[in-house]
């Protein structure tokens, strides 16, 4: 049986990248005056943007429905909760409902979506740490 | 930031609260998904582990930014009257820059590179029109041909040809013969760096006789600098997902918080198949012996494992010594165990005649607590809400006492066993680290 010789030196637990050559020389850095050179743009291509514009506002909260939204980031939850407290004492004929996003943070939930849709008027959203 | 926008999309002002330490990413995000006045409020940072008290203190106080009491700034975010600006609709304009740079001395291109985010603050190798060239003749496909798509999070993916792919090849210093591997790799779509908090770290397990074609090291020092191919491979997979797929920007689409020593060149790992007594990662995953394939995987890094006891090689017990190392790891990502030929030859000897049989064993044998895990940093955001949307075995776990036994992985599936390195001595290492996906590399040739 033939054996190459990266195969025999990983049986006797050498590095096969011996066998890359012994060729040791350091490069000289370029010389930096009057050797012009153009180097390519390494960027790949963003997809394009379409604006998309706000939902129109309403002129006060007076007697409005607010979903306030928990998407699981860590202590997101706690601090709804106490802007909703912040409503109770302050704005009482808001009506702030707290609710949490079905699965982890980045998964859609349209089922909650539509019943703000159908239910809210505004929306407050934890999304940050 | 994306479900805001689909439920302002619906009709419904909304305001998202983030606090003030991802301002940057907020607005760039906002502004990726085509909402760039989004009416963010903004809070104090942190908002994790803060006491309701703390908190109730931040709702009471200021925006960071605007100055305004922060409820009036969320009360004015929902009902102030829209600007044109915020009115506007139709295309934005994006453009990643001119198709090259110069002429300018290498020293100058070489700073603008390193100026403009492009590097991995290494130097690197200018890549000319001439070097790039040469780079594709490592392929028999179209220069211009799309690779693919690549995203560092939640953004929209930006999209890439060959010719791209090369020029970053170039770059990290790469030989034209291992281009086939970059393109396999990168038309997976999987980015090094991802935008989580958390610090990723990625590896690469590459199998085939392309290793010998390309002088890949499995021997000693197996992941260290050791040979090109390993170093340079690892190194453009970062490139590629800092310049093609628009990752690894601190504050925008990098957010992790140590980052990860890792990510300059990956974790690159040629299977040992000669030495290794088990069939290679490659065919577990269903290709056939002798294709050329990269697998990727996804975690949070490697850490050592010291051996058996006194490194011995007769019922050294390996696997109890692996199965507690992974018991450190979370169970949100796999288990990836990188075993020196000796360990795995002493395993087989032990009884464990494939590798799936260490796996069931190890699967069998690492467990823990349902306290430990339901006090695991992952369990609220990750494990929780599968459980509450009816996903097994999430809902059988959350629903047993603390004192319970579960396993760390849902399945032996988030085990990987993979054999390379020296022979010097029967050591392993162990990583947190989730398969991903295999992708041929033959189909890049």
């Amino acid at each position: 049986m033939k054996l190459n010789r990266r195969k025999i030196l990983s049986m006797l637990g050498l590095s096969p990248a011996l066998l890359a050559g012994g060729k040791v020389a350091a490069q000289q850095p370029p010389a930096s005056g009057g050797n012009l050179i153009e180097g390519l743009n390494p960027k790949g291509n963003p997809p394009p943007i379409q604006l998309v514009p706000l939902a129109p506002r309403p002129a006060s909260l007076d007697g409005k429905t607010i979903y306030l939204i928990d998407t699981g980031f860590a202590g997101g939850g706690l601090l709804l909760q106490e802007i909703q407290h912040w409503f109770e004492r302050n704005m009482p004929t808001v009506k702030a409902i707290f609710k949490r996003k079905a699965g982890p943070y980045m998964e859609d939930d349209p089922t909650l979506w539509q019943e703000i849709k159908a239910n809210g008027h505004a929306a407050i959203m934890a999304i940050g740490h | 930031m994306g479900h805001c926008i689909t439920v302002e999309k619906l009709g419904i002002p909304t305001t998202p609260l983030v606090t003030r330490a991802f301002h940057e990413l907020a607005i760039g995000n906002a502004t990726k998904r085509g909402m760039p006045h989004a009416r963010i409020t903004f809070t104090p940072h942190p908002v994790a582990s803060k006491t309701p008290e703390e908190l109730r203190a931040y709702v009471e106080g200021k925006e960071p930014f605007t100055g305004e009491p922060f409820m009036a700034t969320i009360v004015g975010a929902l009902t102030k009257p829209l600007t044109a600006e915020e009115r506007a609709t139709g295309p934005m304009k994006v453009a990643s820059g001119p198709e090259r740079y110069g002429p300018d001395t290498p020293d100058h291109l070489q700073q603008f590179y390193l100026d403009n985010g492009m590097t991995d603050y290494l130097p690197v190798i200018i890549p000319t029109e001439e070097q790039v060239t040469a780079m594709l003749a490592g392929t028999r496909r179209k220069p211009d041909e799309i690779v693919g798509r690549m995203a560092a999070g939640a953004y929209e993916p930006w999209e890439y040809t060959v010719r791209q792919v090369a020029i970053n090849a170039v770059m990290a210093g790469c030989r034209p013969e291992y281009l086939p591997v970059l393109l396999a790799i990168a038309s997976s779509g999987t980015p090094s760096l991802m935008s989580s908090t958390n610090s990723f770290a990625y590896a690469a397990v590459i199998n085939g006789p392309i290793r010998d074609r390309l002088e890949m090291n499995y021997g000693i020092g197996a992941l260290g600098p050791f040979a090109q191919a390993n170093a340079t491979i690892g190194r453009a997979w970062t490139l590629i997902s800092k310049n093609l797929g628009n990752g690894g920007i601190p504050g925008d689409t990098y957010l992790g918080s140590l980052g990860n020593n890792l990510n300059y060149n990956n974790l690159i790992i040629a299977e040992n198949e000669e030495a290794s007594p088990w069939s290679p990662l490659s065919v577990q995953k269903g290709f056939k012996a002798g294709d050329n394939v990269v697998t990727l995987f996804q975690g949070l890094g490697m850490v050592p494992g010291q051996g058996a006891k006194g490194g011995a090689l007769w019922d050294g017990h390996h696997e109890k010594q692996i199965s507690d190392i992974f018991k450190i790891f979370t169970g949100l990502f796999g288990a990836f165990a990188v075993l020196d030929p000796l360990v795995a030859q002493d395993l087989k000897k032990n009884g464990f005649d494939t590798k799936e049989q260490l796996i069931d064993w190890l699967f069998e044998n690492t467990r823990q607590t349902v306290a430990d895990y339901k006090g695991r940093h992952f369990y609220d955001g990750f494990d929780l809400p599968r459980a509450l949307n009816g996903i097994e075995p999430f809902v059988s776990w959350s629903k047993l006492p603390d004192d319970a036994l579960v396993p760390y992985w849902p399945s032996k599936d988030f085990i990987h066993v993979v054999v390379t390195g020296g022979q010097t001595n029967a050591f392993f290492q162990a990583g947190n680290l989730r398969h991903v996906r295999s992708i041929s590399i033959d189909q890049w040739l």
